[in-house]
């Protein structure tokens, strides 16, 4: 008789709940186990900065998956529980409990989703009292009890979460100042021409953004009273510092799991590592741009959740792929919605693509028809093939569904040309006659002549 | 009925720990997952439900839900033979979400041995504390 398999996943987040869920639909007797070192498991990590807004009431409302859905599908939460190694040889990891307790574990097929951390770079006077990062539901709660003490806030980073949580610190009433170093906002999704769009339309709300310019320092004696941009000193009360994650890779690089070139774990399409029956999904790997056909860092959770159920299904037993990325993200900051998929300019500059690129503004519904939104398409096309290769989109609605049909318009390699074509559907209060990244496309069409 | 948090429990039916409902209809027996039990499910996709005349064993598994994340096993309440299946459950299984104690029931059974296997499952009161302590466990 066979004994069931048994699948360790570490890590219980995005990557580690859907890796669990994949495996349990693929194999229904299989033994899973999943380990996290955290509190709590099974959070939505993106929604963090909507709790401190206000828009959220409370950090647990974040719990996607309770502990009463791991019961119910058979999977050994261990909360509280850190992995200290991993023997690939003898296919054990070592886990040590909060009570001290170590245990080895053995496994059939493992599960690395170890997800990544706060990146904070090394900025004199880090050390102080009120500086945060936000990665965990501990980390909104810290800052939810700074907020209060607090008239006012530096964040450094103008990436996603930086934006995000710089509107949510303004909307609690916080004089909000937020420091890029980089020339521009959210540097890694947009251009600088539609970037230039964000930041202006978010100083109209009252946030200040300083970008081009690094932090020199941190001040204040035990506690943080401002923070030092370029010779002027911005009165602070509280600080976040948002400038990315890092893969935490530590521990499948110790039991010699393979790195790329992007220093995150390496796998194949169905998400194996270099090691045999040793999987990787989520924050902690890198993956394949589908349009350069380059690794490329993907830390988004809808790339997460696709790799982990690949990842679980072929833990499981089963057969899936996953073939790579387009990087479609999509945010809302006040009323604006601001999405991305594909290459950017820059980006497409740098792998070497030659692009051409078209801008235009259009309405979100009939231009007569009351509550019409700007909304403002920018499309990329790879001159030599026309192939629409990126998009970047600003406006007050509707948004996130043009960046997805963009999204699939680019994985089936469309050209603008079939683009300018393509059909689009019609009323008064949703759309326009000419939705505006057709327009774009037909205005693309003229240029590439 | 009462409702905890958002979960409806419902007067004059039997509960297990296993997330089921069943109720006493002239000796036989209605079963089906209680209102937690398919809101923790969400959408639920797939239903497969045993056959007329199978025979189930309290404490085993009868068949399975399955939604878009979770796959949880149906363990049965009770032992007996099955008399009736709702095919509305296993051919569009979202009456389990839109109606887990009514349209959304999932087998009719004949039980075995009602008397001594009642006497494990909670009643209405019971099944109220339980339920509170599972919710206020997240």
């Amino acid at each position: 008789m066979n004994m069931p398999k048994r699948i360790v996943i570490i890590g219980g987040h995005a990557a580690g709940c859907d890796a669990a869920a994949a495996a349990r639909l693929t194999d229904r007797e299989a033994e899973i186990i999943m380990l996290t070192n955290e509190r709590y498991a099974g959070y939505s990590r993106c929604g963090l900065p909507f709790v401190i807004g206000g828009h959220i009431k409370s950090f647990q409302d974040l719990i996607v998956f309770p502990p009463s859905y791991f019961k119910m599908n058979r999977i050994d939460l261990r909360l509280e529980a850190n992995v200290t190694n991993i023997d690939v040889k003898a296919k054990t990891v070592e886990v040590q409990y909060k009570d001290g307790r170590v245990e080895r574990l053995q496994y059939d097929s493992l599960i690395i989703a170890t997800g990544a951390r706060a990146a904070v770079p090394p900025i004199k006077g880090r050390e102080k009292r009120g500086i945060h990062v936000l990665r965990t539901i501990d980390d909104g709660e810290m800052i939810e009890q700074s907020i209060k003490d607090s008239k006012s806030a530096v964040v450094i980073g103008a990436g996603l979460i930086g934006l995000e949580l710089g509107v949510a610190l303004l909307e609690r009433g916080l004089k909000t100042t937020i420091v890029e170093l980089l020339p521009q906002v959210l540097p890694a999704m947009l251009d600088k021409d539609m970037a230039d769009l964000v930041q202006r339309e978010l100083e109209k709300k009252g946030l200040r953004i300083i970008t081009g310019r690094s932090v020199d320092e941190i001040v204040g004696d035990d506690r943080v009273s401002g923070v030092s941009v370029a010779g002027e000193n911005i009165p602070a009360d509280m600080v976040v510092i948002a400038t990315g994650v890092r893969g935490n890779v530590e521990l499948a690089q110790k039991a010699g799991i393979e790195l790329g070139e992007t220093k995150l774990i390496k796998v194949n399409m169905r998400m194996e590592t270099n090691i045999k029956d040793v999987y990787a999904c989520g924050d902690c790997v890198e993956s394949i741009n589908l349009i350069t056909k380059r690794p490329v860092v993907c830390q988004l959770g809808t790339t997460a959740v696709r790799q982990a159920r690949v990842a679980g299904i072929n833990a499981a037993g089963g057969y899936a792929i996953f073939p790579g990325v387009l990087g479609a993200s999509v945010t809302r900051l006040f009323d604006m919605e601001i999405g991305a998929v594909g290459l950017t300019e820059a980006a497409a500059q740098r792998a070497g693509i030659e692009a051409v690129s078209m801008s235009l503004s259009g309405k979100t519904r009939a231009q007569y028809y009351p509550g019409a939104q700007p909304v403002r398409v920018k499309l990329i096309v790879e001159k030599e093939t026309e192939r629409i290769i990126g998009a970047q989109i600003i406006g007050g609605e509707g948004v996130a569904q043009r960046i997805n049909a963009i999204s699939f318009a680019i994985l089936k390699e469309m050209s603008v040309r079939e683009l300018a074509r393509a059909e689009t559907c019609y009323a008064p209060p949703v759309s326009e006659t000419w939705d505006p990244m057709i327009l774009a496309a037909q205005a693309l069409l003229r240029k590439l002549k | 009925m009462v409702n905890i948090e958002g979960y409806e429990i419902l007067e004059g039916l039997y509960y297990s720990k296993d997330w089921m409902w069943i109720k006493i209809e002239d000796g036989k027996v209605r079963i089906g997952v209680t209102d937690y039990a398919q809101k923790q499910m969400r959408e639920i996709v797939f239903a497969e439900l045993p056959s007329v005349g199978a025979q189930v064993r309290k404490g085993e598994p009868f068949g399975t839900l399955e939604s878009v994340k979770a796959v949880s096993d149906l363990v049965s309440p009770l032992t007996g033979r099955v008399v009736e299946v709702n095919e509305r459950a296993s051919g569009s299984p979202e009456v389990i979400n839109e109606d887990p104690y009514g349209e959304g029931w999932l087998i009719v059974i004949e039980p075995a041995n009602l008397e001594e296997e009642l006497k494990t499952l909670m009643n209405f009161e019971q099944a109220v504390e339980w339920y509170k302590s599972v919710i206020r466990e997240r």
